[in-house]
């Protein structure tokens, strides 16, 4: 039932996406539209999978991280997929000259390979070898947001409301990482 | 407002049967079923696409360059006035706390002939023409929008600029009552009031061009109501909207976007495939309405009118 809940929840911005794009028609600027809520999808979902172990003695979803992680993946993937297709129809010499010249893009694809390390290493067998190494959701957490800034052309209260809450979550996982490094040095005694 | 209201028994020009067509009227008629159903079929897309009843009076733009005019609904529903909202798409549900009736604009500075002078009395001063241009937001999207108005070089002319008077700066209304943004005061977007300027042969330029409508009714209120700047060479940021002041002057003014970020932003802003926004390409543009993209036109396809004002200026450098 949690599960059924999850995807319902986490597939709603596709299902949003590709009715305002095909049925109800009215999107302007689709690309720029499909990057914007695939990008905030992808955001808003890996954001919200680094807050299940705070929550989880309110509400328990620790088995279903890795799910709700590669939902985030696939929406990066989708993010991604709108630059190539769409946005650089298959110019590929365009897409590796843009990825090396402008910052934002650039930030923006060391973020997709390292949440495509993170997919890729989620399989079981992997994960026990890789999983010290996905603490780097953090640092794809970052650049996704600058990556997200640099995209606007001015900074308005939006931005400034969503580094607000990101600062909150931020500090919940500092006293979280502080708390169980306290803990595991008593264990030590 | 009063833009010249159609009166009552003048038919509008686009009932008018069309001269050639008159004379032809023998080929007229052998074209038959098929121009009923085609004539139909035109009438049908009219009605879907919801066109404004026409109400102004202006001449027709020939659209030599046969440019595919994009949807009144496109046109007025994706918008950057940041004085009401950055989202482009919130911006027509919004401007209805403009209020129009009245409008005064005000041209002062290195004039002979400075006025205040209501919009109404100000449009009836001159021709009224239909313009449909090519219009490119530095963002890298596009659109074509028949304008309506009158050319900025007729009332260049009309104010008569001393000789030392080199560059025109205009300024948008100033309303925190009118403007969300603006009642944000230094959380706000940008800085406000709203500036643009353009050097006076810019202005002199056949192109540009002062929009009091568009699609042949008055300016929605989106769109910069009730009288806006078209400079269709230029990204879309230097056609000012909702303009209440017009100045001239001997420097150049720091237009807004560039007050906000001279790296990415200058003061002239020609549309340039060669150049480069610091975080984007300018090569391509998204048109409305498009899943493809085109490519941009040096001086967004107005390079044969335009491009003798920059002669020896370093494109690079002048942005």
């Amino acid at each position: 039932m949690k599960r059924l809940f999850l995807y319902l929840l986490t597939l709603a911005p596709l299902v949003y996406l590709l009715t305002r794009l095909f049925i109800i028609d009215d999107v302007n600027d689709p690309i720029k539209y499909i990057y914007t809520v695939t990008g905030a999808s992808a955001t808003v979902i890996v954001f919200f999978s680094i807050i299940i172990s705070l929550i989880k003695n309110k509400l328990n979803l620790m088995k279903y991280r890795k799910e709700i992680g590669l939902l985030g993946f696939f929406y990066a993937l989708l993010h991604l997929l709108n630059f190539i297709i769409l946005d650089a129809q298959f110019d590929f010499s365009f897409v590796i000259k843009e990825t090396l010249d402008k910052p934002f893009i650039y930030l923006g694809m060391i973020a997709f390979f390292i949440i495509l390390f993170m997919a890729i290493t989620s399989r079981k067998n992997l994960y026990r070898k890789y999983n010290k190494y996905h603490k780097f959701v953090y640092l794809f957490l970052i650049l996704i947001t600058i990556h997200w800034i640099m995209a606007q052309k001015a900074i308005s209260i939006l931005q400034f409301s969503y580094i607000f809450i990101i600062l909150i979550i931020g500090y919940y996982k500092l006293l979280q990482q502080i708390i169980n490094n306290n803990r595991s040095l008593h264990y030590q005694f | 407002m009063n833009i010249i209201k159609r009166k009552v028994w003048q038919i509008s020009e686009s009932e008018v049967t069309p001269k050639e067509l008159f004379e032809k009227r023998r080929n007229f008629l052998k074209l038959g079923a098929a121009s009923i159903i085609s004539s139909g079929a035109i009438m049908e897309l009219l009605a879907k696409e919801d066109l404004p009843k026409v109400t102004l009076d202006f001449i027709k733009d020939k659209n030599k360059d046969n440019l595919k005019l994009n949807t009144f609904e496109q046109i007025t529903s994706h918008n950057n006035f940041y004085e009401f909202t950055t989202k482009q798409s919130g911006v027509k549900d919004m401007a209805h706390t403009l209020n129009t009736d009245n409008w005064t604009v005000t041209i002062d500075g290195l004039v002979e002939n400075p006025m205040k002078v209501n919009l109404d009395d100000l449009v009836k001063m001159f021709t009224m023409e239909e313009r449909i241009y090519r219009f490119r937001c530095v963002e890298g999207w596009s659109m074509v929008v028949p304008w309506n108005g009158f050319s900025l070089s007729s009332l260049v002319k009309k104010v008569k600029p001393l000789s030392n008077a080199k560059y025109i700066r205009f300024e948008t209304l100033v309303d925190p009552d009118v403007f969300p943004d603006q009642k944000r005061g230094r959380f706000g977007v940008i800085d406000y009031p709203y500036i643009e300027g353009l050097r006076i042969d810019e202005a002199m330029n056949d192109l540009s061009f002062l929009a009091t409508g568009l699609y042949g009714d008055v300016m929605p209120k989106q769109n910069g109501a009730p009288i806006r700047l078209v400079v269709p060479w230029k990204y879309g940021f230097k056609s000012i909207k909702s303009i209440v002041k017009i100045s001239f002057v001997d420097k150049e003014p720091l237009n807004t976007w560039q007050k906000e970020n001279s790296r990415e932003y200058g003061f002239f802003a020609n549309v340039n495939p060669n150049v480069d926004h610091p975080r984007w390409s300018q090569k391509k543009e998204r048109v409305l309405g498009s899943f493809f993209k085109q490519d941009t036109l040096m001086f967004n396809g107005y390079e044969k009118e335009v491009s003798s004002l920059y002669t020896g200026m370093d494109l690079r450098k002048y942005i």
